[in-house]
């Protein structure tokens, strides 16, 4: 059982980090979208 | 000479997911809980390994998402070789890049069940050892692309790599299957995560979902990649349309 | 066949720059010797029970001190642009690699002619198996870890950090033939009644040779585009 628990955290430990490493570059983005926004005006 | 950037015109201003990936997203996390009641709910407990047995239904399909993202990298190498075009480049990136993190997943529940059941963490069977060359092999394409210089240069050098790692493949799997086979009695029997020996229906019913949402996060993943990574390289163009700008 | 030709004038170009300066080849020879005496320490050659370790010694020296040798092949041809001269010279990119290829493949011999006695001397290894299949599996093994070496050097060599970008590239890629010659030189070694096992394991290094040889040939022009 614990096992089966560990395998299973552990996959989804590994998705939801890389999920956020997209969220991660997805704030990066907006932000430098804003930064060239804010030079255009 | 004042030129503007028009930036409310440009389609990533707002980085606003499109109808087809929120559809998508939603499918995705239905079906994955769809499977989790198949695996925890529906599908019978098996009888010698008990719960450890349910590891089988994440680790044979996050295996097969990993390849599946493989192969992909692989078609798209070759049609960035004869077309040149920037997109399957964009795309062959991001599909190895998933392709690693799920072949993590197969790295990582591969031994937690081996220690269950085997009673060691690391067996050197084929198909585990397969996968650890697997992740070498993709985690050098990933440093290809992150080298120094322009991006039709990396582009077309991991294109070349992506050819070559995924041909190596079934030379690496026949080689270890040899080397384990021939040179050490068969202690193991024929590996865990085998079709064989008994699988009840619903075991594989609750195999198929597993393997169709992870398929389905896969789509997700690699269009949102994608898209982050098309929005990346047109602020890269307005900043530097800007510097020009700033200095003419 | 002008490829042929040509891939040999560059062979002979790499090999007499090297006969003019030694550096590489008594690097890479320094090296193997090096790598003998750490494994010398590693497992104590008095004991009866290292015989066991010395297939993989021999080719733990190969993979380590080739890899070298390869690193050198493409990035010395950096210095004042030697590249575009290749590139712009009236040359198919097959003769190029096929050149490169046997440069190096010959370095690498003359590296296991020194190295590899003066191991079995180090370790006290007196008998051996079957002396022609011994220098069969080196010289196929040799062949196929150079052939591919040989196309990721290129590769590599368009980044500033080739020398860390190239054995991470290699390494997993060679893995078959590691696997394949490190099993057939144990039989050929110390267990030649199984002789038939080894064969299996020559022919399939031969086919992944085969296979890869084609292949780097092929993809050679994408590789040294400008």
């Amino acid at each position: 059982m614990a096992y089966m628990l560990g395998a299973y955290s552990v996959a989804w430990v590994i998705i939801f980090v890389y999920l956020l490493t997209i969220g991660k570059r997805q704030t990066k983005i907006v932000k430098e979208i804003e930064f060239i926004k804010e030079m255009e005006k | 000479m004042k030129t503007t950037l028009n930036l409310e015109q440009e389609p990533f201003t707002k980085l606003k997911d499109s109808l087809v990936h929120r559809v998508l997203v939603w499918a995705t996390i239905i079906s994955i809980l769809t499977s989790f009641y198949l695996i925890f709910i529906y599908a019978p407990l098996e009888t010698t390994m008990r719960e450890v047995q349910k590891i089988f239904y994440i680790h044979v399909s996050s295996a097969w998402v990993a390849f599946l993202a493989f192969f992909v990298v692989f078609v798209l190498s070759i049609m960035y070789l004869v077309t040149r075009k920037r997109i399957y480049d964009i795309y062959a990136g991001i599909s190895a890049e998933i392709g690693v993190v799920f072949t993590t997943i197969v790295m990582t529940t591969g031994p937690i069940w081996a220690r269950s059941s085997w009673n060691t963490w690391w067996a050197w069977e084929p198909r585990l050892t397969t996968s650890l060359i697997l992740w070498f092999i993709y985690l050098a394409y990933i440093m290809i692309r992150q080298m120094d210089g322009a991006w039709d240069k990396k582009a077309r050098l991991s294109a070349v790599f992506g050819i070559i790692g995924f041909i190596d493949v079934p030379i690496v799997f026949m080689a270890i299957r040899w080397w384990q086979s021939k040179f050490h009695p068969i202690v193991f029997g024929d590996g865990p995560s085998q079709k064989g020996g008994g699988v009840e229906p619903e075991m594989l019913v609750a195999l198929i979902t597993m393997t169709i949402s992870f398929t389905l996060l896969y789509v997700v993943l690699l269009q949102k990649g994608v898209y982050l990574e098309k929005a990346k390289i047109t602020v890269e163009n307005w900043k530097e349309k800007l510097r020009e700008k700033l200095v003419g | 066949m002008s490829i042929f030709t040509n891939a040999l004038s560059i062979a002979w170009k790499d090999l007499y720059s090297e006969w003019k300066t030694r550096q590489v080849l008594t690097t890479m020879i320094i090296f193997a010797g090096l790598v003998i005496v750490v494994c010398s320490f590693a497992f104590d050659p008095t004991n009866n029970t290292t015989k066991a370790v010395i297939p993989g010694a021999i080719w733990i020296i190969i993979v380590f001190s080739g890899i070298l040798g390869l690193n050198r092949s493409f990035v010395s041809e950096q210095k004042n642009d030697n590249m575009h001269a290749l590139l712009t010279a009236p040359l198919d990119a097959a003769s190029i690699y096929l050149g490169k290829f046997l440069a190096n493949f010959i370095m690498l011999l003359i590296v296991e002619i020194v190295a590899i006695p003066f191991l079995f001397l180090l370790f006290d290894f007196r008998e051996m198996g079957s002396f022609p299949y011994f220098i069969l599996v080196l010289f196929i093994g040799s062949f196929g870890f150079v052939a591919i070496g040989t196309f990721l050097a290129a590769l590599a060599a368009n980044s500033r950090s080739s020398e860390m970008l190239l054995p991470i590239m290699l390494f997993p890629l060679v893995s078959p033939i590691l696997i394949g010659a490190v099993q057939a030189t144990k039989i050929i070694l110390t267990n030649i009644d199984k002789l038939p096992n080894a064969i299996s394991w020559i022919q399939l290094i031969g086919g992944y040779n085969v296979i890869f040889f084609v292949l780097c040939v092929l993809l050679f022009e994408y590789v040294l585009e400008v």
